[in-house]
């Protein structure tokens, strides 16, 4: 059937993402969800279980959730794709998905005869696809109700999958489970009001029939919680605030944001889960919630039975610059330092540097060395003169923004994206008056002046080793439209690392020394993180990536293709 | 042991616009000092700064607990006193305990003036820091004598009181960052009922930085250098310092009644802005540790 005549796919094209003075919304759209089916009787019923789950980073055939495994690695055992072969890696197809909107997700594989692909976008718009031959077998659009108010973009970054469901946050706050042999709706569940600026985006991920997922809204003024929610029924088994009470004077805390708006990461042994936590609010004044506003634009580390905080780690305390932590945050298991081994977290965040925290207490290890550049960084506190402005590195996006990094077990080394590019934040003396907004500031992107030491390379794309800090190598990225780079890494197991660039480039790297083995050009911005699996009946190893632009400043052009490359065993 | 200054990175500059603000002649001889300013400056008779503070002594001096404050600022003077013993002690070994307890009578205190409505209190009867009343604060408390020698005792010299009022005089334009909660209009795109009135949010937040020092030193302990240990003592000490004022002002509020109406409205004023200033120098020189600042990294 012909993407035109989808009814899922004709409905997600109706809703309409439009601009407003705070952000986005969406307007028009269904009433009800649309599930549309197509030849869902190629899908293998083999329900996907907890064994398949705690596995899938040893398993090259499989990608079931979106960081890769539970440590969110984002690095396939598969090895038939190597830096001496690189070269011959080739497109299989490219597919329109046919929904004209954001593109940052990351598909999920599970396996079998077909493997059986579930694949993501904005808005709220899931398929399943054969991905051996790019053929849709089911679609679905969730219905947004009227009225959902979105800072960045109308993202869904990727599904969830345990038994016979699949998962997928909707962008009213909510998460939705589909039958995904069928595609049609089993339970839906919301956890917080959307109308009060509620969002959700990211994958939500599943550990022992316990569906976790966090929440979004930073710029208007909820409060960040996790929350987790049965599988089989949708039922909210907990919903813990990020903010602890006494961490926050008075009723500061009510609408210190502290959301959680990327995937947690998931530490079995531990029984806990690992989540960034993203800025407090109001964004740009601070005299309203005085302290270091704990645990904001960090880490924060949950029991994963009753959401019980266990440690959290500021990267920018009290932050005014919306540095927020939404990078993923990537467990890595005994590595070797001075002392013998550890276990470790590794936040990538907009301050711009690479945080190795001690996975059982918080303690930093070490910091990287700088992944952008620091120009004018933390300055212009106090607020004090409308016309003073001074542009700073990193802006607002970071240094990290949400592109998730990848670890690669070849190279034992961390793959970042960092943003580079000048700011103004300005901060006005306000005097108060009935009825005039009142955010204390705004921000200029670009900047009115670009600082002299900026060295007018966007984005940093670059490999850190975790036991040191130690910044490995770093590719400065240009970009004539000034796009960011927005979405994030995959690695592998022959030491290949793929990053998609906001040029279009989809790009391997040899991940040891930086060195571009392999390039292929889209015509638009890739703002989605590749993955990758093997498939045994075809004897090929396949690279998937969606290509589009997206993101909450300068998007770049929109895309609406699902790339699919392979080589042959 | 460890000396610890409050007055360590006050600048002649500094002393020179705190002396120009106030009036006073600043010969090249000598630095500009607390004593010297209370010499040479003059009462302003300010019927709003005694009318102020009248305000406020009849909306809370039957409602606070004399022991209690006083109990607790004896206390926050020992702790203090004890700063030079916890900078002794460098980077804390767990994260909670060493600031913790620093802040501890602190918080006590700020419970209690919670409790009985305090800084609504403040909020309805102070203004917002202007560069007026800024100034007429520093010149009030210069001359408020039972403040000066209780300063005194809680261990600030000469130059550390002098830097006490520099934090005031000279940070009008950041101080008047700062709003009380009350003057905050609606529609704006926060909920203005949850902000907390303005001097609960200098003092709380002074008790927050303190406290959340124990767990930011401990988890950074690579980056730390020398220069930031020292920082966050000193920053701490003015910190109590200004809750100290406070607290000397709601001591006498509840009891004594050695200090005017006009030094009222001047200490709670001026308490609040050495704990706001404090405050935001800590989080520069202590918690945004940039590369320049850390310590060179051990492993590379």
């Amino acid at each position: 059937m012909a993407l035109r005549n989808d009814r899922a796919v004709q409905a997600a094209r109706e809703i309409e993402l439009r601009e407003i003075e705070d952000g986005y919304t969406l307007v028009g759209g269904p009433e009800e969800s649309v599930t549309e089916q197509h030849d869902t009787d190629r899908i293998p019923e083999v329900d996907v279980d907890q064994e398949m789950l705690s596995g899938t980073g040893e398993d090259p055939e499989s990608w079931l959730m979106y960081g890769g495994n539970y440590e969110q690695h984002r690095a396939t055992p598969a090895d038939t794709i190597t830096p001496e072969n690189v070269s011959d890696l080739e497109l299989e197809y490219e597919m329109s998905v046919g929904t004209g909107s954001s593109m940052e997700g990351t598909p999920i594989v599970i396996p079998g005869d077909p493997p059986v692909m579930y694949q993501t976008n904005g808005p709220n718009h899931m398929k399943a696809i054969d991905p051996r031959e790019g053929e849709v077998l089911w679609s679905y659009t969730y219905a947004p109700p009227i009225g959902v108010e979105l800072c960045c973009d109308d993202n869904n970054r990727g599904a969830a999958v345990l038994g016979d469901k699949v998962y997928m946050t909707t962008l009213d706050s909510g998460v939705v489970a589909l039958d995904r042999y069928t595609g049609e709706e089993v339970w839906y569940t919301q956890t917080a009001d959307h109308e009060v600026g509620y969002s959700a985006t990211w994958a939500p991920v599943i550990h022992d029939g316990t569906i976790y997922t966090g929440s979004a809204g930073g710029e208007y003024g909820v409060i960040g919680f996790i929350a987790a929610l049965d599988a089989e029924s949708g039922e909210i088994q907990w919903r813990q605030h990020t903010l602890p009470e006494d961490e926050w004077v008075g009723e500061s805390r009510t609408h210190g944001c502290g959301t959680s708006w990327m995937t947690p990461t998931i530490d079995e042994e531990r029984g806990v889960l690992h989540s960034p936590v993203a800025n407090p609010g109001p964004d740009f004044d601070g005299t309203v919630r005085p302290g270091p506003n704990f645990p904001t634009c960090g880490t924060i580390t949950m029991n994963l039975e009753d959401g019980e905080t266990e440690w959290g780690f500021q990267s920018s305390p009290h932050d005014v610059w919306d540095y927020d932590a939404a990078a993923p945050r990537v467990l890595l298991r005994d590595v070797e330092v001075e002392d013998g081994s550890m276990d470790m977290v590794v936040g990538s965040d907009k301050a711009g540097w690479v945080y190795m925290m001690d996975a059982e207490s918080g303690k930093l290890h070490e910091r990287s060395e700088e992944i952008c550049q620091h120009i004018n960084m933390w300055e212009m506190i106090p607020h004090i003169s409308a016309d003073e402005r001074i542009p700073f590195v990193p802006g607002a996006p970071g240094g990290n923004d949400w592109q998730p990094p990848s670890y690669n077990p070849a190279t034992g080394l961390v793959y970042v994206i960092h943003q580079n590019f000048p700011q103004d934040l300005y901060w006005r003396y306000e005097e108060y008056s009935e009825g005039n907004p009142y955010w204390g500031g705004g921000l200029d992107d670009p900047a009115t002046e670009f600082p002299d030491e900026w060295n007018e390379s966007i984005t940093a794309f670059a490999a850190v080793d975790p036991a040191t800090g130690e910044r490995v190598w770093r590719d400065w990225i240009e970009s004539e439209d000034r796009f960011y780079m927005w979405g994030g890494s995959m690695s592998t197991a022959t030491g290949l690392v793929f990053n998609g660039t906001q040029n279009g480039n989809l790009v391997a790297y040899d991940g040891e020394n930086g060195e571009r083995l392999w390039e292929h050009e889209f015509d638009v911005p890739i703002s989605a993180s590749p993955m990758s699996w093997y498939d045994p009946g075809e004897e090929k190893q396949y690279v998937a990536v969606q290509v589009g632009g997206s993101g909450w400043l300068r998007q770049g052009t929109r895309g609406d293709t699902l790339a699919v490359f392979s080589l042959e065993a | 042991m460890a000396q610890v200054s409050t007055a360590a990175d006050m600048t002649v500059a500094e002393q020179r616009d705190l002396a120009t603000t106030l009036g006073v002649d600043t010969p090249g001889d000598g630095a500009i000092t607390w004593e010297r300013l209370a010499g040479q400056i003059e009462a302003r008779s300010d019927s709003t700064f005694a009318s102020r503070g009248d305000a406020i002594r009849a909306d809370l001096a039957r409602r606070l607990d004399r022991e209690l404050l006083e109990r607790e600022r004896e206390a926050i003077a020992d702790e203090i006193g004890r700063l030079p013993t916890v900078r002794d002690a460098g980077v804390p070994d767990e994260p909670h305990g060493l600031y913790t307890a620093v802040a501890e009578p602190g918080w006590r205190l700020y419970d209690h003036l919670l409790e009985v409505g305090f800084f609504e209190s403040l909020d309805e009867n102070l203004p917002r820091f202007t560069a007026a009343h800024v100034e007429t604060t520093a010149r009030e408390l210069i001359l408020a004598d039972p403040l000066s020698s209780a300063l005194d005792d809680a261990g600030f010299d000469e130059s550390e009181k002098t830097a006490l009022l520099v934090d005031v005089t000279n940070n009008d334009e950041r101080l008047a960052r700062w709003v009380p909660s009350n003057q905050i209009p609606a529609g704006v795109e926060f909920e203005t009922d949850t902000i907390p009135p303005l001097h609960q949010r200098a003092m709380g937040g002074a008790l927050l930085w303190i406290q959340g020092l124990d767990r930011h030193l401990w988890q950074n302990e690579v980056l730390l250098t020398d220069e930031i240990l020292d920082a966050a003592v000193r920053y701490v000490k003015a910190m109590l310092g200004g809750l100290f004022v406070s607290a000397t002002a709601a001591c006498d509020l509840a009891g004594e009644e050695r200090v005017t109406d006009e030094q009222l409205t001047a200490a709670f004023t001026a308490g609040s802005a050495v704990q706001i200033v404090s405050q935001e120098e800590l989080l520069h020189t202590v918690f945004y540790i940039t590369d320049e600042m850390r310590a060179p990294s051990e492993l590379r």
